[in-house]
């Protein structure tokens, strides 16, 4: 009998409006252990409100989210920082005036993780070693791909049990856009339970080992990242190819 | 104009600077983390003074110790006045009517009760610190001296605090990108509330400070509230050194306008620098300075 992959978070019918206007509709889908699952799709389609309503920016208005089984639907987003669930958002949200160090430091904000702040800094840097030696600048002089790093450092401060992506490749050159893909194999190759966001839909489905597809506030179609790829949906929609 | 009257005038511009700074500056870091335009700030700097008074009148406190005991006492206040009223307003990235009616209303309470406890008489703290120290031509009040000492100083330990400390960095955290504070677990209503206390303690303290200066009655405050604006519309919010440079331009402006217009016409100055600088730079000097470094 085949192992069946753990589950650390499980979404059920999740629903999200803002004011009059509902954005999911009930979805359903699951991040396993110890590996990279993707939710692709085009703009507008509540990826990053996905995103948003796990880390507890955003009142649910149905369903549930359950970690490792407990529910976490009504946490505040302290609560479930707490319970090492890292968001490194859409368009970075650094703070652009205080300096590379301070915004890493913010990622342990928590007491909790306060006597280990310096441990994972250096534990960043060694990741990031571009960020070592601008550590005193400020996060709003870094390049693009620099300050991806800088938000994925702060997401990585924390000690996540799961990790959350929005869109890391979103306004970098070609170059870089790899460059951030190979960081986030690397950090999957540690064992880092990773959700993962993006437009960049080839290589978004090449780094990630299940899939699922959303459009307009619904899962469409979901299952291992590599049976996606070969989607003739996904193939005439998303990719381009026919 | 000679020389030395240049560099007393300069000198004296500087004293103002520390002062203005320190009225200032708790009004922006609360602006900054809450969004709140804070006008009971001119009825805290009332209170502080008038704390000062009764220390010195029926404890004979030196006034410099009173205005340090100050701080701690109106830090403590602060936290019980967000308690009560600040914490139930509607959460907001701008300010809201609300907010400014209701701390417009606590404005008008604190000054009435002043009213109520110490009548409409002006008082003074006279004490021996009222002398000048002579430096050959050029004169440096003592009193004016001491007050920017204590001013700058507390500046200071308070950029010390933002910097250094987790609660500053979350009080900067809040003030630059509150979305990103959340993420990372940064409580708002505490962050808030320790920010309105440490507000409020800059407001008792400053006033304390200028009530060894100038006299005051119940509506003390008020003048200095525009001048607050004009130098957080200057200085931008982002930082103590922000504040610092707003208030260093506009005492300048205060100090040497006086050689060109009637001193009656002196808080002119400040309503119309302020009318100036949002007609010509709407995002005030900080903003310009700021576009430099901006997210992409």
């Amino acid at each position: 009998m085949p192992e069946v992959p753990e589950k650390l978070l499980l979404v059920e019918n999740l629903e999200v409006r803002y004011g009059a206007t509902q954005v999911l509709w009930g979805i359903s889908f699951s991040v396993v252990k110890h590996a990279v699952t993707c939710i692709i799709g085009s703009n507008g389609a509540g990826k990053t409100t996905t995103l948003n309503a796990i880390a507890g920016v955003l009142p649910v208005k149905g369903g549930s989210i359950r970690l490792d089984g407990k529910p976490i639907t009504a946490l505040p987003s302290r609560e479930r920082v707490k319970r090492h669930i890292a968001l490194v958002p859409e368009g970075r949200q650094l703070w652009a005036g205080m300096s590379v160090e301070d915004n890493l430091l913010m990622g342990c904000y928590l007491p909790a993780l306060r006597s280990r702040a310096h441990l994972n800094l250096s534990r960043v840097y060694d990741l990031f070693p571009r960020l070592k030696e601008r550590r005193r600048q400020l996060a709003g002089t870094l390049s693009g791909g620099e300050q991806q790093m800088c938000a994925i450092g702060r997401g990585l401060m924390s000690e996540p049990q799961l990790l959350m992506l929005d869109e890391p490749s979103l306004g970098l050159a070609p170059i870089l856009v790899e460059e951030i893909f190979g960081l986030i194999r690397d950090i999957a190759r540690q064992g880092m339970t990773i959700l993962l966001v993006g437009q960049n839909i080839h290589y978004t489905l090449q780094v990630s080992t299940y899939g699922y597809v959303m459009e307009v506030g619904k899962i469409a179609l979901g299952g291992p990242s590599e049976m996606l790829l070969n989607h003739e949906h996904v193939r005439r929609a998303y990719l381009g190819i026919a | 104009m000679t020389a030395v009257e240049f560099i007393n005038l300069l000198i004296s511009a500087l004293l103002l600077a520390g002062l203005y700074a320190a009225v200032a500056v708790g009004m922006t870091i609360i602006y900054g983390v809450m969004k709140i335009v804070n006008l009971a700030h001119a009825g805290f700097m009332m209170l502080g003074a008038y704390f000062n008074y009764e220390l010195f009148e029926w404890l004979h406190l030196d006034p410099m110790a009173g205005a340090l005991l100050s701080l701690p006492v109106f830090f403590v206040f602060g936290m019980g006045v967000h308690w009560l009223l600040v914490r139930w307003l509607p959460k907001s990235d701008q300010p809201t009517l609300s907010s400014l009616l209701l701390m417009f209303g606590f404005w008008l309470v604190l000054q009435n009760v002043g009213y109520l406890i110490w009548g409409n008489s002006d008082r003074a703290i006279l004490t021996a610190h009222r002398r000048t120290l002579p430096l050959g031509p050029i004169t440096i009040p003592t009193a004016g001296l001491v007050v920017f000492i204590a001013a700058v100083t507390c500046l200071a330990v308070l950029q010390f605090i933002l910097h250094k400390s987790w609660f500053g960095r979350s009080v900067t955290a809040l003030i630059q990108n509150p979305y990103a504070a959340q993420i990372v677990g940064v409580d708002h209503q505490k962050t808030s509330q320790l920010t309105f206390g440490l507000g409020t303690a800059f407001a008792g303290f400053a006033g304390a400070l200028m009530a060894m200066l100038f006299s005051f009655n119940p509506d003390f405050g008020r003048p200095f509230l525009v001048r607050a604006f004009v130098i957080i519309v200057l200085g931008g919010l982002e930082s103590v050194t922000g504040v610092a440079f707003g208030a260093l331009i506009l005492a300048l402006i205060e100090t040497f306008g006086i050689l060109f217009i009637p001193a009656g016409y002196q808080p002119a100055i400040s309503f119309g620098l302020l009318v100036v600088v949002l007609l010509v730079f709407p995002t005030g000097i900080a903003g310009l300075l700021k576009r430099k470094w901006r997210l992409a």
